[in-house]
């Protein structure tokens, strides 16, 4: 026990001394960790938003395709989808596409927000379920939604609200894909907690959608199929039985909520992706500085392993005192590269980095941005911080302290 | 008591650089008395010294330990049997940089089931007694070659070995140092430790209860 202590103790105090490899490998390790922990929980944080978006989305959304691209899709596959199977609750439309307000690229919205003409009239008691999943996935933060009335009304997102300096009861002049100044009121705020998903969102009812857009009455961006509620499994099974007997219709495909998901991970996944490249060249240069900084102090490293063996430490004792080298290095800068990741995208709001792993849009002024300290990213991240260390300066001890002390030593002044 | 038997060392073996530094030495080391090595620079002194001391792996012949061959163990059985039995006085002193006088003696405890701070004491003792008192808190490397050798006297002696092997101890070493170091040496051989030690000096060969001379790694005489 008092010889362990020992052996720790001198260890620690190995790393006091040999003060510039410790500085360089521990800067190293910090830029290389808190890189790829900045990165890593903002992509947690937005897959994990995604999930959480989905939570009140359709089970299925149906699409027009042609040749390869998303097109409209016609109004009359309603009926055909409502009779699918028994267990569909309703179909409802939608409009959705892009607009400018300024030089800011928007998502604009429509649904149908009574379900008026879509609710499977079979089970006509299914329409509040699916009118509160609507409102569940809007959440307000103030005014009230939109109805079904009135085509001169809209719920803006916070970011959008914030940048057009815009609240309940503003009116807002966007110019429409017809080349027309149209005049909005504002009814509602999202909160902030519909995240980005909402953020540089404008909602409006399906008809003053589709006025905006100049899509013709018979036709609309997608289909939001609901299934109605039961256990996950049979709910699971329905689904994609109904998916399936969709996909059989032409020029029609079905995105599942699974699909969706996964197309989000995908995403933030790639762009991750792109950061994670930048983060194995540091990850690289870190390794090739800790194995250069293991050279230079290589000599020194070999006379020390030479002589503490001469005077009586045994070759798992200098393993010993080099394992706890790295593993107090490698854990100290993970620890200082994570929260320098979190302080990263939790306080200064990732400058750089969100505007690349949010996406197309360039508008996210002032939302919280989501992210997520998961336990694989942080083990990840000490993994990283530590192995490559353990290489670095366990093995060359081990290869050190297996030879001779005399040969060590004598390797060292040469 | 140390034997040797046929010790030879040939480093680089099989290779053009092959050199034969040590050629089938015999001697024994007797127990309670100092032995030394003498011979000019580069004759194999210092290479005989670390195959006794157990730091360098013959090539051929045997080192016995109270007639115990011990030259075919385990690297991890040589490491106890040094911590247990031996102190190094090394010829390029070898002291730990970056680490005051104090904690270099202290440095072999580390290895030891003990608490080095109970051996503050003692060594403080060691480097008092070899007049470096007031030079413990001193960094090695403030200190001169005389002061750093006597540092290195007194680490070889912190876990009181039965055996000191010191190689050419007072090379680097001004006259005061070299006659404390020898009067040290002297004071160790009374208290009944067994010395081995290879040199130039005369005064410290005339201390030698027993000579082996050293040329081109073999031993040519003793008296």
């Amino acid at each position: 026990m008092g010889r362990s202590k020992n052996l720790l103790n001198y260890a620690l105090n190995c790393i006091q001394r040999y003060k510039l490899r410790t500085i360089v490998i521990l800067i190293c390790l910090v830029v290389a960790s808190s890189t790829f922990s900045a990165v890593a929980f903002l992509s947690d944080g937005l897959v994990k938003e995604g999930a959480l978006s989905l939570k009140y989305a359709p089970d299925l959304t149906v699409q027009g395709i042609q040749a390869g691209r998303q097109t409209l899709i016609p109004t009359n596959y309603v009926n055909y989808i409502l009779g699918v199977a028994p267990g569909i609750a309703g179909v409802s439309e939608r409009i959705w596409g892009y607009g400018n307000v300024g030089n800011t690229l928007i998502v604009i919205v429509g649904i149908d927000v009574n379900n008026s003409a879509t609710l499977n009239q079979t089970r006509p008691q299914l329409g509040s379920i699916i009118t509160a999943d609507q409102a569940a996935a809007y959440p307000l933060e103030s005014g009230h939604f939109i109805d079904s009335q009135t085509n001169d009304t809209v719920v803006l997102g916070k970011g959008v609200a914030e940048l057009l300096g815009a609240s309940i009861g503003s009116e807002l002049s966007i110019l429409t894909e017809s080349n027309q100044v149209k005049q909005y009121t504002v009814v509602g705020i999202f909160n902030s907690e519909s995240g980005i998903y909402n953020a540089d969102m404008i909602l409006m009812n399906l008809n003053a959608a589709r006025e905006f857009f100049n899509i013709p009455n018979d036709k609309v961006t997608d289909l939001m199929v609901y299934v109605a509620p039961t256990d996950a499994n049979t709910k699971n099974v329905l689904v994609n039985d109904v998916a399936r007997q969709i996909t059989g219709l032409s020029n029609v495909r079905v995105l599942t909520k699974d699909v969706l998901l996964s197309a989000q991970e995908k995403t933030y996944g790639d762009k991750s992706g792109f950061f994670s490249i930048v983060w194995y060249v540091i990850l690289i240069a870190v390794a090739i500085i800790a194995f250069n900084q293991t050279v230079v102090v290589g000599h020194e490293s070999k006379f020390e392993v030479g002589l503490l063996k001469s005077l009586g430490f045994s070759t798992s004792d200098v393993i010993q005192v080099r394992l706890v080298e790295s593993l107090v290095l490698g854990t100290l800068a993970g620890a200082i590269g994570l929260t320098v990741g979190i302080l990263f995208d939790g306080v200064l709001g990732a400058p750089v980095l969100r505007d690349f792993m949010l996406g197309w849009a360039n508008l996210y002024p002032s939302f919280q941005l989501p992210f997520f300290i998961s336990p694989q990213t942080i083990l990840f991240t000490f993994a990283v911080t530590i192995i490559p260390l353990l290489f670095a300066t366990v093995i060359p001890s081990w290869l050190n302290a297996t030879v001779d002390p005399d040969i060590a030593m004598r390797g060292a002044r040469a | 008591m140390i034997e040797t038997v046929n010790l030879t060392k040939i480093y680089n073996q099989g290779k053009k650089q092959q050199v034969e530094a040590v050629t089938d030495v015999n001697l024994t080391v007797e127990s309670g008395k100092i032995t030394a090595l003498v011979g000019p620079s580069g004759c194999g002194k210092t290479t005989l010294m670390s195959m006794i001391g157990q730091l360098l792996t013959p090539t051929k012949g045997k080192v016995l330990f109270d007639k115990e061959d011990v030259t075919s163990y385990s690297d991890g059985w040589k490491a106890v049997f040094r911590r247990k039995n031996m102190g190094f006085v090394f010829q390029h002193i070898n002291l730990l940089p970056n680490l005051n006088a104090l904690e270099n003696v202290m440095t072999p405890l580390i290895c030891h089931d003990v608490d080095p701070r109970d051996y503050k004491g003692a060594a403080l003792e060691l480097l008092d007694q070899l007049g470096l008192s007031e030079r413990a808190y001193f960094n090695v490397e403030q200190l001169s070659g005389g002061q750093q050798q006597r540092v290195a006297v007194a680490r070889a002696l912190i876990t009181e070995p039965k055996i000191i092997v010191a190689d050419e101890p007072l090379t680097f070493v001004d006259e005061a140092s070299a006659k404390t170091i020898t009067d040290f040496f002297v004071k160790l051989r009374n208290d009944g430790r067994t010395i081995l030690i290879s040199t130039h000096a005369t005064n410290l060969a005339k201390l030698a209860d027993k000579t082996y001379l050293v040329t081109d790694g073999k031993v040519i005489d003793s008296y």
